[in-house]
């Protein structure tokens, strides 16, 4: 029994500690829930009051007023394709990379880009979109999150495909397969846990993102999910409702997909975590 | 020469072939990188180096007049301390709250509550600003709590109080990425063997004792990256502070990055922005190799 003494302390703090910031992770969302459901008047008079009345309407007055439609789709289309071509390429640059040794300046070339912040290419980056001409465009932002997050996913990729052993290839070579139909048909597959981590972890930095397209994509038309709601939550600081049911909505996509794939995710953001 | 000229030829010709065909596999990442990273980056270090105003397409070189300028730029010292107070206080204590909470969740009946401290690192800048902005309201949450228990002297102008924005900020900070940091420590956690804990409760070794001795030097190589992310990540941090207070109240929390931004995009001072840059940039790796070489070499070899 004396191993139960010891035991218990620690576990009554640990039930402690974990119910205490559950409280404080959920107050700010609950907040956030209940300002949305309810009138203004109401939540000025009590913040933590349920209301008579939910006010679904708040939702649909902020999904057109702030044109989520747009939003998501601009934010799905930049970064669906910004993920397809950084697994992609990462994929398939990682491969001699870790297959062959002579190619390792070239990956600390790439490694560089994990340690440099985004700030000092910043300035420079801005001169040459203008020069190309490719400021208010879909294609230029693409190339920004592809270059940006292309460090880490060959990082990611390198140390995955080291792991894997060559004789699977050596023997589809020896059968006669190219190179690329070995690469895409034998080895890719193999790569689905790395592949995950990659899509994972950049989900969360590409569809949350708001410094590059604040720079880069203000046009109108070309908002993001994020720059919609800023520029909502600029115009209608006041309505706290509509704020709310706005941020709300643009939060949701995310957050279903995380409770779908919990367990990819979690393990995606461990894995993930050398990102910077 | 036992290998005769037309063998050498054909393994000549295998091996040009295999470099053509590496060279087709890493192509597309490399040109992207270099042209849309490594070239802004290294032509960073020449603009630095100019004045320049961000529209004509001419730049001026100055040699190093703007880092001189730097040297006598108060607004430029006051930026650095309030992004160290930011870094210091965010990644210390949400790396302590992160490593208990990691001990704490480690049972597997405590996992929907992983699941829940994982929402706030996946809510957006914009979506964590607005609702913070409305907690620390004049007559938001926050304040609202504190009358209903009646201490009416602690509410405060949160975000418009320059002696405690800056707070204000790295508190957010902390709720929104504990959950992220527990996570990792959680996985240096699980990697432990149970038997090393086991064996330790079974001698009698107490929670405490077991946790310096045994746990903490197990998971070094966890506490060395979330030490390194969240202090290069607090270091950088821009969207939360232009978003929820712009560098205000005054200066109170301009922090370096936006510090740039303001340079550049506000007053078209783009050489000088750069050259701010290149010192944070500077700065960022001298820190980073400093924690990397003091943190890896207590990592315990397994």
């Amino acid at each position: 029994m004396k191993i139960k003494k010891y035991e218990l302390m620690p576990q009554i703090a640990s039930l402690l500690g974990v119910l205490l910031w559950s409280v404080i992770t959920i107050i700010p969302l609950m907040i956030m829930a209940l300002a949305a459901i309810k009138t203004p008047e109401e939540q000025a008079a009590n913040p933590f009051a349920f209301p008579e009345v939910i006010q679904w309407e708040t939702f649909e007055r902020a999904w057109t007023d702030a044109n989520l439609t747009r939003g998501m789709r601009n934010s799905l289309i930049l970064s669906g394709i910004s993920i397809f071509l950084l697994v992609v390429f990462g994929a398939s640059a990682a491969y001699p990379i870790a297959r062959r040794s002579k190619y390792t300046p070239l990956f600390y070339f790439f490694l560089s880009g994990i340690m440099v912040p985004f700030q000092l290419a910043m300035l420079p980056l801005y001169r040459l979109m203008k020069m190309l001409d490719l400021i208010n465009t879909y294609a230029g932002v693409i190339f920004i999150y592809v270059a940006v997050s292309l460090p880490m996913v060959i990082f990611l990729y390198v140390g995955f495909i080291k792991g894997i052993n060559r004789e699977l290839e050596e023997a589809a070579m020896v059968d006669g397969a190219g190179v690329f139909r070995t690469f895409w048909q034998i080895i890719f597959p193999l790569l689905k846990p790395v592949t995950s981590t990659v899509i994972i972890v950049n989900i969360m930095s590409l569809w949350n993102d708001f410094f590059m397209v604040l720079l880069f994509l203000p046009q109108k038309e070309m908002r993001t999910l994020q720059l919609s709601i800023f520029t909502f939550v600029g115009q209608y600081n006041s309505r706290l409702n509509l704020v709310m049911a706005a941020v709300i909505l643009s939060i949701l996509p995310m957050i279903t997909v995380f409770l779908i794939l919990q367990r990819h995710f979690i393990k995606g953001m461990a894995g993930g975590a050398v990102k910077g | 020469m036992t290998v005769n000229a037309s063998q050498g030829n054909f393994t000549q010709k295998i091996r040009w072939r295999r470099i053509l065909v590496d060279i087709l596999f890493v192509l597309p990442a490399l040109i992207i990188f270099a042209l849309f990273f490594a070239y802004p980056v290294i032509s960073s270090f020449y603009i630095s180096l100019t004045k320049w105003n961000g529209l004509s397409p001419e730049l001026k070189f100055i040699g190093v007049d703007n880092f001189t300028k730097i040297w006598g730029d108060k607004y430029f010292w006051q930026a650095l301390r309030n992004t160290f107070k930011y870094a210091f206080f965010a990644t210390t204590i949400q790396n302590i709250l992160a490593m208990l909470l990691a001990l704490a969740v480690t049972k597997p009946i405590y996992r929907p509550f992983r699941v829940l401290f994982l929402i706030p690192p996946l809510l957006s800048s914009i979506a964590l600003g607005s609702i913070w902005k409305y907690m620390y309201a004049p007559n938001g949450v926050i304040n609202t709590i504190f009358t209903m228990f009646g201490l009416e002297a602690f509410t405060q102008s949160w975000l418009g109080n320059p002696d405690i924005a800056l707070y204000s900020l790295i508190a957010v900070t902390i709720w929104r990425w504990t959950g992220l940091s527990m996570i990792i420590y959680l996985a240096g956690l699980q990697s432990i063997p149970d038997v090393i804990q086991e064996a330790a409760s079974i001698d009698g070794v107490n929670a405490w004792q077991r946790f310096w001795n045994i746990t903490f030097p197990l998971i070094a190589p966890a506490f060395t990256i979330n030490i390194i992310l969240s202090m290069i990540g607090s270091l950088k941090e821009f969207d939360l502070i232009y978003i929820m207070t712009q560098g205000g109240p005054g200066k109170a929390t301009e922090s370096i990055t936006t510090f740039i931004f303001g340079q550049a995009f506000d007053t078209n001072r783009f050489g000088y922005g750069t050259a701010i840059a290149v010192v944070m940039f500077a700065i960022i790796l001298i820190l980073s190799l400093i924690q990397m070489h003091y943190l890896t070499r207590r990592e315990v070899q397994r």
